[in-house]
């Protein structure tokens, strides 16, 4: 993966220097600096908040830097305005894949950049460009008419790069956590790709929460805290994740994180909190058995398409299922609609937090209270200043910030809109917690709180179901990590007893298990 | 990779029947319906009907093909999406001027002039509203609906206007090579629309923006700009109406804006059900007028009480969309 | 009603552009903007027309927009639920219609034949409700397929819309339009009652809340363990029974049923509705909201009435300064800032 056409002294595709940038009562960026060599992939990492959000905005001209300097391709940029940018070839994958779902995968390519022949746009002519983009440079077979629509993720993704690419003026492409929405091997053919790119003498600058993703693909890391840059690491020279990651953490945080999974000790109780016998959907779920424990952390890892999501979903009660049992503290549950399953006693953390998880425009005390409205209401009538109360003892123990639990829950940081979804329900008298990837785009401090939290539960006797794309937070986390294959479960191992390679081939169907 | 894209790919098609079924259910209760009517009537398929069928059905398909205009740059949600609710009442207020101008003895072309600056001023007041001030266009339109019928009234005095000119007549009952008149407009308008719409550089945009707002401001588009647009292309198009509409009741009668509201809504969405992407477009919105139409004059041929064909839209608008919800529902 | 895209999950900071003080100050003055101008308009009818003012007049605006309050209430709890119902006119037409023919053609006693009234309008309820829950029909256009269907059911019924008189009406029926409690007309106390009842329901009780959540975030009230199609069948039917309440008011003061005539009352509410959710900080369809709504266009239209105005000219007016007070309350606020991530 390393090998790299980076030459020393090839100069710059960006120099951003002593960047300052300051909002009302923020001081977002302290002469911060960043340099991406030419023909590197850079990485970007830091909290969130550290800044690295706000100077990539002022590279893509949505901010104006109080002061600073910048130099795209050895040019100093005076004045930067999306247009300008775009102009010296600078492109931006967003995290977010938006793209028009009736859209086929040509029109969505050549979106604000359509060809035009005799008649109108050259439909034909667009069509066969994007194949031949995606095939060559990207490395993937996609029929240019199939519709956005019917893709996959990771399909979509590319199609989103392909956006960017196909008129093959860029130079350096930014990309802000384009794994976040995919599975563990859909990873590696965007990394395949950007590999591609990359022997195409393109410059890359990779933002990622995912620090083992940072140490494969990336040349160089750049690390930021509190709105500046505080370190620049060479990953060619440290081989080894298992040195290489800590240092980029220490970095980040300015402390050690060794606990960045807290210390669990397990007890084994008899009772099994959740246990799934025969799910079958007709479809995606062929006969998946499971069990929780009461008091257990259970890891549930499979790449899109193995019948995880659906899984989740028949467990929430979002998807019918034909035959199998679905027991909750040993009494048969009802999964025909979320609020039956709720009822059940399960709690559930959706993977879509700004879809799912919160009601964005209502208060935090409201989110918190929403599951439980009954337990702070008389007869119906809601008592204002007990839900009130309620939210506040909440964001208290789960160290939300800002405080103040009748502020909008929109206006809160990823994380703490994380916490907000445990707090609901923390709040109610939950038994089995079905986590779904709980921890995505969610910053290494507030993860290591939402990993106590979970721990906390479990001690407390809750059984707790974790689905996640990130085998190093199952293997940190879990007592026990299932995998999940084509809709069966392939493999039951105690995490004590795998590592990251092994978890990772199972799930992609590399290895058997024993 | 390419194993997962496969393992996508057979399940989008694991139920295709139940899909396509539903899919094409709509079209088969047309079809269906159409059968019956053309074995219960033989004067239904002769030319004669089928092109009376076409100059009644102008005003509707030509004011649908404005509202898919707008419901492709602000996206099919109804309540939060594109829609423009005012373009019956402006073709109406156009109606009343142009009819009010003529009896007067005002020269045609500077009547319609005069009627064609009303409607587009409609359009440019609907832009305003929900770009500048950011008014839902359900609301917005809602709002102006309610301004422009206010205004008619006061412009025509609230009263019936018959228009005896010779052009007018024309229009109304011309025909060329044998294709009535206002169904000659109606062609004009589909060809225009579905040009500028599906393609060209423009439409393409237009459409982004109303398919995904947020993909078209990452592209560099502005998708105030397409869906302002689309509201003064869809008052041009009721500017057509204004002409063909006025033909078709010999000048102004009160309160049909209403029902052309109901008809158009329901072609529109109707329409959606004939295009391949399940999306609403402007041929497929013109398509949906001329089959409603068709469809009331089927029943009058069968001697169906007139009141019941009221009752027979509105099974089928929800036999369209019930379907094509519940398709969406299958292929997720 | 419009939902803006989510800022990034990561960027406080774009909120820290918005708060301060002047835009604080300019968003409480464009939020409260609208009672401003709302007072202007008293103000101004107080001014021009001499019997604006009067004590009887004020009643007349009261009672002559109590119907209204109701429909609008109504739609107020079905737009909070994420919907819109184009269907009350059938309802309130349904409810005055079959509460004559319980009366005139069963002869059934008026208490008897406002609980018929009141299931006619829940009947057109149900239907709204099976449409959008079990066949998943987006609201819009559902009630407008039984808009369709309705408005043809009446006009078969009634050879084409038809009145359907009843003078021999009893007088206790009569007295729900043009009676009086403690001497304050029934009408208003109605109207009052179901403000008080729909406050209660919509701000001040947990299945508010509940409806408020399904409405701003469907999926969310849904993994919250919040029973979303109980709810919405329950919005539907319980909208639909309120406004057959208006309905039978109509029909008790006319002593007559006028097929089709539930239809005027829908732009009315739905104005009412969005000029009251326009002074919610989020911008949430709400009871208080709504009523201010009402009684702004009630203002209106009485103070340009008071005015002598020409009954034509003064529907223009009405209609402008609909759009301009819409226009007004909406600006400067929400104003679909496109927020460009990265």
């Amino acid at each position: 993966m390393k090998a790299t056409s980076l030459l020393e002294g090839a100069g710059s595709a960006l120099e951003m220097e002593t960047v300052s940038k300051t909002f009302p009562g923020v001081r977002a960026l302290d002469r911060a600096n960043l340099s991406v060599s030419r023909g590197e992939v850079h990485g970007l990492v830091g909290e969130n908040g550290a800044g690295k959000s706000t100077i990539i905005k002022i590279l893509a001209g949505v901010y104006r830097a109080d002061a600073g300097k910048v130099n795209v391709d050895g040019a100093p940029l005076e004045k930067i305005d999306p247009a300008s940018v775009h102009r010296l070839g600078v492109r931006f994958i967003h995290q977010e894949i938006s793209l028009v779902p009736h859209f086929s995968v040509a029109e969505s390519v050549f979106l604000g950049q359509e060809q035009t022949g005799k008649f109108g746009t050259a439909k034909r002519l667009m069509r066969q460009r994007a194949e031949a983009f995606l095939t060559e440079t990207l490395g993937v077979e996609l029929d240019g008419r199939a519709l956005v629509r019917d893709l996959s993720v990771a399909e979509r993704k590319l199609v989103q790069i392909a956006r960017a690419l196909i008129d093959g003026q860029a130079k350096l492409v930014v990309f802000d956590e384009p794994t976040a929405v995919l599975a563990a091997a859909e990873v590696q053919t965007l990394f395949a790709a950007i590999d591609a790119l990359r022997q195409a003498g393109k410059s890359m600058l990779y933002v990622s929460h995912y620090l083992n993703e940072i140490h494969q693909i990336c040349d160089r890391v750049t690390v930021f805290r509190n709105g500046t840059d505080v370190g620049v690491m060479n990953l060619r020279q440290s081989q080894e994740p298992q040195v290489g990651v800590p240092e980029i953490i220490r970095l980040m945080v300015g402390r050690d994180i060794d606990d960045l999974y807290p210390q669990r000790q397990h007890t084994k109780r008899k009772q099994k909190a959740l246990e799934v016998t025969d799910l079958d959907d007709g479809q995606r779920l062929r006969g998946v058995s499971l069990t929780v424990g009461a008091g257990e952390v259970v890891g549930l890892t499979g790449i899109i398409g193995s019948g995880r999501a659906e899984l989740v979903d028949s467990l929430y009660g979002l998807r019918k299922i034909r035959s199998g049992q679905i027991l909750v503290n040993e009494e048969p549950a009802k999964a025909n609609s979320p609020a039956r399953a709720v009822r059940s006693g399960l709690a559930l953390v959706p993977r879509d937090r700004r879809n799912d998880g919160l009601v964005l425009d209502m208060t935090v005390a409201d989110n918190v209270n929403l599951a439980t409205l009954e337990e702070v209401s008389t007869l119906g009538w809601l008592n204002r200043a007990a839900a009130s109360r309620r939210g506040d003892e909440s964001m208290e123990r789960l160290d939300v910030r800002p405080r103040g639990s009748q502020a909008v829950s929109r206006l809160l940081s990823g994380g703490n809109q994380q916490k907000v979804v445990l707090g609901r329900w923390l709040a109610s008298q939950a038994r089995v917690y079905v986590l779904d990837d709980p921890t995505v785009g969610v910053d290494v401090g507030a993860r290591s709180e939402i990993y106590r939290l979970i721990a906390d539960l479990a001690q407390a006797g809750a059984g707790v179901l974790m689905c996640s794309n990130d085998p190093a937070e199952l293997l940190g986390m879990c007592d026990r990590i299932l995998v999940i294959v084509r809709g069966r479960i392939i493999a039951d191992i105690v995490a004590a007893e795998t590592d990251l390679e092994q978890l990772t081939a199972l799930a992609t169907g590399g290895a058997e298990a024993t | 990779m390419t194993a997962t894209t496969v393992e996508t790919r057979r399940f989008a098609a694991a139920a295709p029947a139940l899909r396509l079924l539903l899919a094409r259910f709509p079209l088969l209760v047309f079809a269906l319906l159409f059968v019956y009517m053309a074995l219960g009537s033989e004067f239904f398929l002769e030319w004669r009907n089928i092109s009376s069928i076409l100059r009644q059905s102008a005003p509707d398909a030509i004011l649908a093909a404005g509202l898919a205009v707008v419901v492709t740059a602000g996206g099919d949600d109804i309540v939060s999406g594109g829609i423009d609710i005012s373009l019956p009442a402006a073709a109406t207020l156009g109606v009343g001027i142009l009819s009010d101008q003529l009896v007067n003895g005002r020269p045609f072309v500077l009547a319609m002039l005069l009627a064609a600056a009303a409607v587009v001023a409609v359009g440019l007041l609907n832009a305003v509203l929900v770009v500048k001030v950011g008014l839902t266009p359900l609301l917005a339109t809602l709002a102006s609906w309610v301004a422009v019928i206010g205004t008619t009234k006061w412009v025509i005095n609230n009263r019936r206007i018959t228009v005896d000119h010779q052009f007018i007549s024309n229009v109304r009952d011309g025909t060329v090579l044998n294709v009535p008149i206002p169904a000659v407009f109606a062609l004009a308008v589909l060809i225009v629309f579905s040009f500028w719409i599906h393609r060209t550089r423009f439409g393409h945009r237009l459409q982004a923006s109303g398919g995904n707002r947020s993909a078209a401001e990452i592209s560099g588009l502005n998708p105030d700009y397409f869906l302002a647009r689309s509201f003064v292309m869809a008052s041009l198009a009721a500017v057509v109406a204004t002409l063909v509409l006025t033909a078709r009741s010999s000048g102004l009668s009160p309160g049909i804006e209403e029902r052309l509201l109901l008809d158009m809504v329901l072609a529109t969405f109707v329409g959606a059900a004939f295009s391949f992407r399940r999306v609403v477009t402007v041929p497929g919105a013109m398509l949906g007028a001329v089959l409603v139409k068709a469809l009331g004059s089927g029943f009058q041929l069968l001697n169906v009480d007139i009141f019941k064909v009221g009752m027979v839209k509105g099974v089928l608008i929800l036999i369209v969309v019930a379907s094509a919800a519940l398709e969406a529902g299958q292929r997720r | 009603m419009t939902s803006t895209p989510p800022s990034s999950a990561d960027t406080p900071t774009a909120v820290t552009t918005r708060s301060g003080w002047g835009r604080r100050l300019v968003d409480s003055l464009s939020r409260y903007g609208f009672v401003i101008v709302f007072f202007a308009f008293v103000v101004f009818f107080a001014v021009r027309a001499d019997a604006f003012l009067n004590p009887s007049n004020l009643v007349n605006i009261l009672e002559g927009n109590a119907v209204l309050l109701i429909a609008a209430l109504a739609m107020t709890l079905v737009v909070a639920s994420g919907g819109i119902d184009l269907s009350i006119g059938i309802a309130i037409d349904f409810g005055g219609w079959f509460a004559i023919i319980a009366m005139r053609d069963y002869n059934l006693t008026w208490a008897s034949a406002l609980l018929v009234g009141l299931l006619a309008g829940a009947a057109v309820g149900t239907l709204n409700a099976a449409l959008v829950v079990r066949l998943k029909i987006s609201p819009f256009l559902a009630t407008l397929g039984t808009f369709f269907i309705g408005s043809s059911v009446q006009q078969i019924y009634t050879s084409g819309g038809g009145q359907v008189p009843f003078r021999e009406m009893s007088e206790s029926f009569r007295s729900l339009s043009t009676g009086a409690v403690l001497g304050i007309p029934t009408e208003i106390v109605l109207a009052g009652t179901v403000g008080l009842l729909y406050f209660v329901l919509l701000e001040r009780s947990v299945h508010g809340k509940r409806i408020h959540a399904i409405g701003l975030q469907r999926s969310v009230a849904s993994v919250s363990g919040i029973r979303v199609s109980g709810y919405l069948v329950f919005v539907f039917i319980f909208a639909s029974a309120t406004v057959a309440l208006s309905g039978i008011i109509l029909t008790a003061g006319l002593r007559q049923f006028t097929p089709l005539s539930g239809f005027s009352y829908l732009l009315d509410s739905i104005a009412a509705v969005f000029i009251g959710a326009s002074m919610h900080p989020q911008r949430r369809p709400n009871v208080a909201g709504t009523l201010v709504g009402v009684l702004f266009l009630g203002v209106v239209s009485n103070g340009l009435n008071l005015m002598g105005l020409d009954f034509n000219l003064r529907d223009a007016l009405e209609g402008i300064i609909l759009v301009g007070a819409l226009a007004l309350a909406f600006t400067n606020r929400n104003n679909r800032a496109a927020e460009v991530s990265i």
